[in-house]
């Protein structure tokens, strides 16, 4: 029973470090975009943080369920 | 030279496995049955902090500030009155505006608070933040259904120009979406301080054992080892001033950008 525990929690992280890898792509390309959106528009930007900051929120969402289903299930 | 190294590691091993466990809730003091916790007393704290630091800050209003203490909480509000309020909500600004304020300044001293060592950060524990995240929550509905009425509110989650058969399954999307943000903010201020602190904790156990074994057994190696988990702990906490900061912003923004589409439908 031991072994099968240690084993479920191994799976939890390394479920976990799955569900990170999109989000992490996803507020990597959000961001570059805002670099080269602010770098030829500066006067742009303060409009852009909003947007990025949505985009970010949802992208990381899917990260953030991740975390949940750690400690729920 | 460097023996102790992987008795130091092996030790380290073992203290860091009950690091979760300093931060479960634990009652402090019972004041006629109600249990406080540390986190509920941390949180007492940094709310009468706050209190105290802006109704201080609004009795001396000048027109030029002259003491430094003011002229930072000055700063703090117009910042968040310009760039928070002004960028993100547009038209109709105003009014949100405290409701923003009093969100932004009660996490900035209770995550920069919690960064004291053998003080608790009052966002560290879940309840903390759903209460947070369910206020703003609630908050953006009432002033959406306020706007535009139950009918209005519920159609503007369909964006303009989509295709009539693709309305119900978008409408649905977006509902759903709409209801999982007071998830994802609640457990996005959670997760950020928790991490944050594991990993302050962690790297705190690591320099206070190889430190210990490098002074009681004089050696050398492992006291270097010790120095590098120093220089990692400083660095952490240096980055963790950064999410303190960021993460009271993000909360903020994201509250107002949900204000914003909520009145403002696209």
């Amino acid at each position: 029973m031991a072994e099968i525990a240690t084993a479920l929690a191994a799976l939890k992280v390394i479920g976990y470090g799955c569900a990170a890898i999109g989000p992490g792509i996803g507020i990597g390309v959000a961001t570059y975009g805002l670099c080269v959106a602010a770098a030829r528009q500066p006067e742009m930007k303060g409009t852009l943080m909003g947007y990025f900051f949505i985009g970010a929120a949802m992208s990381e969402a899917l990260a953030l369920l991740g975390l949940v289903l750690f400690f729920i299930v | 030279m460097g023996e102790y190294l992987g008795t130091a590691l092996s030790t380290f091993v073992a203290d860091a496995q009950g690091i979760y466990d300093t931060f479960l809730s634990t009652t402090v003091f019972s004041i006629g049955g109600w249990s406080i916790s540390q986190y509920t007393l941390w949180m007492m704290i940094s709310f009468v902090l706050v209190i105290a630091l802006v109704i201080g800050a609004s009795r001396h209003l000048q027109l030029v500030p002259s003491n430094k203490l003011l002229n930072t909480i000055e700063y703090g509000y117009t910042f968040v009155k310009h760039s928070i309020g002004e960028d993100v909500i547009g038209e109709g600004f105003k009014k949100h505006i405290p409701f923003l304020a009093t969100l932004f300044f009660f996490i900035l001293v209770a995550n920069i608070l919690g960064l004291i060592p053998g003080f608790k950060a009052a966002n560290g524990t879940i309840s903390a933040t759903w209460a947070l995240a369910l206020i703003s929550w609630i908050y953006f509905n009432f002033y959406g259904l306020k706007e535009l009425g139950i009918l209005g509110y519920a159609k503007s989650f369909v964006p303009h120009g989509v295709p009539g058969p693709m309305k119900p399954v978008i409408w649905f999307l977006e509902m759903l979406s709409m209801i999982i943000r007071v998830l994802t903010l609640a457990v996005r201020l959670y997760g950020n301080m928790l991490a944050g602190h594991m990993i302050l904790a962690i790297f705190s156990i690591a320099t206070t054992v190889f430190m210990q074994f490098a002074f009681f057994h004089f050696d050398f190696i492992t006291g270097i080892v010790g120095v590098v988990w120093f220089i990692l702990l400083f660095a952490m906490y240096v980055l963790e001033t950064l999410v303190a900061f960021l993460q009271a912003y993000v909360f903020t923004i994201l509250s107002s950008s949900y204000v914003g589409m909520a009145i403002h439908p696209h």
